[in-house]
């Protein structure tokens, strides 16, 4: 089931999924930001002591960082393969010795051809001698 | 003669190799597996992309872990003690983003904690002290 969950999480990349956790975690994060400054207002206006803030702005703001770096780790790009013999071993001979400027087209074969019309006998007499 | 044929033989098929691998993906490196000892070609740009995509994640784990830190008023030694957990925990993320098979992204895991911590400290203390000047002091 894991498998099946990180296998359709990862056909929807960058397109959309983890850009909406980054958008999430970010605005999530600006908001436990604007509500520690209130926070902060409300204690100074009041002039209580203060010791540290309440405890679900500090929850809100380290569960929006854990969203928010998951959502970049994933849109900032995929790994490649650094081992380079992996890549090779796993080619066909059909693809790796493909050389498309060595391809021939003058051969006998123009003989199939229907529109293939046999040289003269003057032309045959000719290569006799 | 015989030995000048091995050299050339050995010197082609090295560049038959060398220009396959080229075409294939840039440059490449050959290193000496330490644990097997057999010798594994790495390909330069494979890996200078690998080391992009993480330098791009630490710089922005480190800014956005500085305004975290910032935002929830750590002082002096919490501060840079969540500075090094931030990293321990973006190491845990680009493991899990690796899967099971890291070896074929990276040569070793321990350098994926270390790479890039001193350029990550500066911009983590410079989002950190301005978030904190503007959450608490302003």
């Amino acid at each position: 089931l894991y498998h099946v969950l990180l296998r359709t999480l990862s056909r929807k990349m960058a397109s959309g999924f983890y850009k909406l956790m980054f958008i999430i975690g970010m605005v999530s994060l600006a908001h436990s930001g604007y509500s520690a400054a209130q926070h902060r207002r409300f204690i100074r206006i009041t002039e209580q002591e203060y010791s540290s803030l309440p405890t679900d702005i500090l929850v809100q703001s380290l569960v929006s960082l854990v969203l928010t770096v998951y959502g970049i780790v994933h849109i900032s790009g995929d790994f490649k393969e650094i081992r380079a013999t992996i890549q090779l071993e796993n080619k066909t001979w059909e693809s790796a010795g493909n050389r498309p400027s060595f391809y021939m087209f003058c051969h006998r074969g123009r003989n199939l051809s229907p529109n293939y019309s046999p040289p003269s006998s003057d032309g045959a007499s000719y290569g006799h001698h | 003669t015989t030995f000048y044929c091995c050299i050339c033989t050995c010197l082609l098929s090295h560049h038959l190799l060398v220009s396959k691998l080229n075409i294939m993906s840039g440059r490449m490196r050959m290193r000496v597996d330490k644990i097997s000892g057999e010798k594994i070609v790495y390909s330069d740009m494979a890996i200078r992309n690998n080391a992009s995509v993480i330098e791009y994640c630490r710089t922005s784990m480190a800014a956005l872990s500085g305004a975290t830190s910032g935002i929830m008023g750590l002082t002096s030694l919490y501060g840079f003690a969540f500075f090094f957990l931030a990293g321990f925990v973006l190491w845990l993320l680009l493991l899990v983003k690796a899967g099971r098979h890291w070896q074929q992204y990276f040569v070793n895991r321990k350098s994926l904690l270390t790479s890039g911590l001193t350029s990550g400290i500066f911009t983590y203390i410079l989002f950190w002290t301005f978030l904190y000047g503007m959450v608490h002091v302003y």
